[in-house]
């Protein structure tokens, strides 16, 4: 337990440590390192808002000066105009900048990652010109004449108080996102940045947790704009151009993406360097540019990069994946349908599958079987047809409610979020059961990461990355994730693609103790030993057409089959293949 | 409607330049999946360059069409050299890396190359020579001047022979392969580095180019000129179906229009809200773009 402790106190223990050393510093330093600390702490909290977008969600933004401009113009405007005490403004100010995350975001949840970047980009340069442009905002000039701040009657000129008060608003934000980093949501933001098809397939609403990235990192970020106009009295257009914007991310990359301290290594860097070069000071944004090439080219990762807290198992081994209890029919599908032009992938596909049943779909490659997958899962909406899962029409829902009711799959191409550690992985899967964002994992969350662990033979290996699996590990580890959401129907497909002769058996026992957990197993595979000798029925398809189905033996009687999968009749090499097949 | 019909040659002039920014975007974007930030710098660069050649020609004005296509093109084999330069030193290390890494670096790149022209020019405007002819083609409340042809033929001419080499040449089919799959592109034996240096080399050309037809056209420069213009012409490069050559010119012209228009019937202080408005609108309704990309995401 020592070394846990010693680890826990290393890294909660330098927050506090960091704290009592500013309280000191504020009391020692003079005017002028004073006020280019707190201009420090506001650059902080600006990073911290936008490591949440862009390290955490990993969604580019260039143009995170327009929260900072808005959280200052909604606070200025009311306390100049209205008349408002500063305080009043702060919670309109942070209102209205998730507003605009909500308005930026909204639009660009489909995008790709650098579309989004540039969508930013023209953002913030609109809000710039708008304020610029209007009248209220007091054009190019800005807004002069804002009152000091009071705490308690007291006014906050000098610059010693506002350090202090900088330094209150700080400590507020780095809770906040100290305990955003430990909810479920963190971990599913890391999921969609590592893959977001994967993960909205296993059950993360990818969209809303994209939404909320934008929402909560404007937040946290526009807390600096009041802050900024109480610090200088105005509210200047010229502080929020495209420079800033790059200053903002400059936090962050220098620091580490991700990493909380990093910020506030990267906000120390980004201030106080110029401030030492200050004689130079035309070379400023020259060095700015080489810093940022120099930083990407030689340590990408930054300089205090962000290392994931392991996750902390129960130690107690736990029981076998407690699947919803279920009987019957769980998955009917019924003349699903679909075309892409005028090529038609499915045609008319029907499947049924029951509790503790393995069902399986083969056919030669292009018969439609991935395709097939993908209608059933909601990646891809079918033409025609209808899915029922255990009672539930789900056709046309979007992945995540396919996952969410009940229906997990696996990828050909495996897709697991690689820089994750195999018990995050897993535990991204959890999202299917349970949707809970905003609050910390739960002691079922650890549970079920750890009886899935343990069901696939993988907790040994629960803290490396995922990338740095073994092939046939990968692959095992796909089926823990789908298992941690208690699928009652799993999907795989081609799970034996690549497996050699050892890890194939263990994969046959592995789906035949899935089955017998009382889910339904849906397998597209090409091996058809494998297939042959663990499914209850089987599908066949060719052409996106179902040419034969039944159980096993009939399938390997049936002539149509042996014809269009395995060659034509009477051939001797056909007969060999049959042959083989018995 | 005399009105109309001036912003309309207007917005032409302007949209035969912003279309050759925009090209170099998408061609880039097509080999290498980055949005070149560094481009509208690239485009500064040619303008300097040109600017350079012409006062070195010692032309001051009246007109000058062998200066103008001298300096056309130095600027654009200038810009040529130096992209190519960027692209080898900052780019080319990050092809394995993760997107945004080389994406950030293309920022650097963009911002080194802005303040290392802002010190050497003493941050001030720089004005060209009037170099472009000044007269008249019709003599009506529209005003259409040989320069405004010259600069518009000069664009037409260069984006002809951007497509014929795209699509008639062994390099240009290979830069087609190559945005399709690097990796095939590879096993296929083509040279991949070369082939992206030489997409750079001449996506840059086209940047320098236009550089040097802006110059001509507004007669002022400056270090931060590149960042605006950069922007709109990237603008048309998405709206066109970034990687999709034909469609980045028709937008470049029509994002040429939309400045034109709304500075004249607007305000040129609104002219860029409504140009990103439009960018965000256009790109919310349709992710691929107005004319859809012929470049695909890979898995």
């Amino acid at each position: 337990m020592v070394p846990a402790r010693a680890e826990a106190a290393a890294r909660f223990g330098g927050w506090p440590l960091l704290v009592v050393v500013a309280l000191v510093a504020g009391a020692t330093m003079d005017d002028y390192a004073l006020t280019v600390a707190g201009t420090i702490l506001i650059y902080a909290i600006l990073g911290l808002g936008i490591n949440i977008v862009v390290g955490y969600a990993g969604l580019l933004d260039l143009g995170f000066a327009a929260f900072f401009a808005i959280g200052a113009y909604t606070s200025g405007l009311l306390m100049v105009k209205q008349e408002w005490n500063f305080w009043l403004t702060l919670p309109v100010a942070v209102a209205a900048a998730a507003a605009a995350g909500v308005v930026i975001g909204y639009p660009t949840l489909r995008l790709r990652s650098d579309y989004l970047a540039i969508v930013t980009l023209g953002f913030g340069e609109i809000i710039r010109i708008t304020v610029i442009n209007l009248e209220t905002t007091g054009g190019p000039n800005g807004l002069t004449g804002i009152p000091p701040v009071t705490v308690g009657g007291r006014e906050i000129v000098t610059p010693r108080d506002f350090f202090y008060l900088a330094l209150a608003f700080f400590v507020v934000v780095l809770a906040a996102t100290a305990l955003l980093a430990r909810s479920r949501l963190a971990y599913a933001w890391r999921a969609i940045r590592s893959d977001d098809t994967a993960a909205e397939a296993v059950g993360v609403p990818a969209r809303r947790v994209k939404l909320l990235a934008y929402v909560l990192g404007a937040t946290a970020g526009a807390t600096a704009g009041p802050l900024n106009a109480a610090q200088l009295g105005t509210v200047d257009p010229s502080s929020f151009t495209f420079l800033t914007s790059l200053m903002i991310l400059l936090v962050v990359i220098i620091g580490g993406m991700g990493s909380r301290p990093g910020v506030m290594v990267g906000a120390i860097v980004i201030i106080a360097l110029p401030e030492v070069l200050r004689t130079v000071q035309e070379y400023r944004g020259l060095f700015f540019a080489l810093l940022l090439i120099l930083i990407v080219l030689l340590r990408p990762q930054g300089v205090w990069p962000y290392r994931p807290r392991r996750l902390r198992l129960p130690a107690a081994a736990g029981p076998a994946p407690e699947l919803p209890a279920a009987e019957g029919t769980l998955l009917e599908v019924t003349g699903l349908s679909r075309s892409f032009g005028g090529v038609t992938a499915v045609d008319g596909l029907d499947l049924r599958a029951a509790a503790g049943q393995v069902v399986s779909v083969i056919g030669p490659n292009g018969a439609g079987k991935t395709t097939a997958f993908n209608c059933v899962t909601g990646m891809i909406a079918p033409s025609a047809g209808t899915v029922v899962l255990a009672g539930r029409d789900v056709v046309g829902r979007a992945p995540h409610r396919v996952a969410a009711a009940g229906l997990a799959r696996t990828f050909q191409s495996i897709r697991l979020f690689d820089d994750m550690t195999v018990a995050e992985n897993v535990l991204i899967g959890r999202f299917a059961r349970d949707r809970g964002l905003l609050r910390p994992l739960s002691r079922a969350d650890l549970g079920t990461v750890r009886r899935c662990l343990e069901f696939t033979g993988l907790l040994d290996a629960a803290d490396r990355p995922a990338g740095g699996l073994s092939y046939g590990d990968r692959r095992r580890l796909e089926i823990a994730r789908a298992l941690a959401g208690d699928p009652r129907v799993l999907l795989l497909d081609e799970p034996a693609a690549g497996a050699n002769p050892t890890e194939k058996r263990a994969l046959m026992e592995l789906i035949a103790r899935i089955s017998a957990l009382g889910a339904a197993v849906v397998l597209i595979e090409h091996d058809v030993a494998l297939v042959m000798s663990i499914s209850d029925r089987v599908t066949v398809l060719e052409y996106g057409r179902m040419i034969a189905e039944g159980p096993p033996a009939e399938i390997q009687e049936d002539q149509r089959v042996i014809a269009a999968y395995l060659g034509v009749p009477d051939d001797p090499e056909t007969d060999l293949v049959t042959e083989v097949l018995r | 409607m005399s009105e109309f019909v001036q912003y309309l040659v207007n917005g032409l002039t302007i949209g035969a330049f912003l279309a050759l920014i925009a090209l170099g975007y998408s061609m880039i974007y097509g080999v290498v999946r980055l949005i070149n930030f560094a481009h509208g710098d690239v485009f500064m660069i040619g303008a300097f360059a040109g600017f350079g050649t012409l006062t070195t020609l010692g032309v001051t004005g009246g007109t000058a069409l062998p200066a103008i296509i001298a300096a056309v093109v130095v600027g654009a084999l200038t810009t040529g050299v130096v992209g190519t330069g960027i692209a080898k030193v900052a780019y080319v290390p990050l092809l394995s890396s993760p997107r945004l890494a080389i994406l950030i670096a293309a920022i650097g790149v963009s911002l080194a190359l802005e303040e290392g022209v802002k010190v050497l020019t003493d941050a001030r405007f720089k004005s060209y020579p009037h170099a472009l002819d000044g007269g008249r083609i019709f003599s009506g409340a529209v005003h259409v001047t040989w320069g405004q042809l010259t600069l518009v033929l000069l664009s037409v001419v260069l984006m002809a022979g951007l497509w014929l080499f795209v699509t008639r040449t062994v390099t240009g089919t290979a830069m087609r392969a190559l945005a399709m799959d690097r990796d095939a592109a590879r096993l296929q034996g083509i040279n991949v580095e070369r082939l992206i240096l030489t997409t750079f080399f001449i996506g840059s050309m086209l940047a320098g180019a236009a550089g040097v037809m802006y110059g001509l056209y507004y007669v002022q420069i400056s270090f931060g000129m590149g960042f605006l213009i950069g922007l709109r012409a990237f603008t048309a490069a998405v709206l066109g179906g970034i990687g999709n050559l034909p469609g980045t010119m028709v937008a470049g012209v029509a994002i040429g229009l939309v400045q034109s228009f709304s500075a004249g019937y607007v305000s040129s202080r609104w002219t860029d809200v409504i140009i990103f408005g439009l960018l965000i609108a256009v790109l919310a309704l349709r992710p691929t773009g107005l004319f859809g990309e012929r470049v695909v995401e890979r898995a």
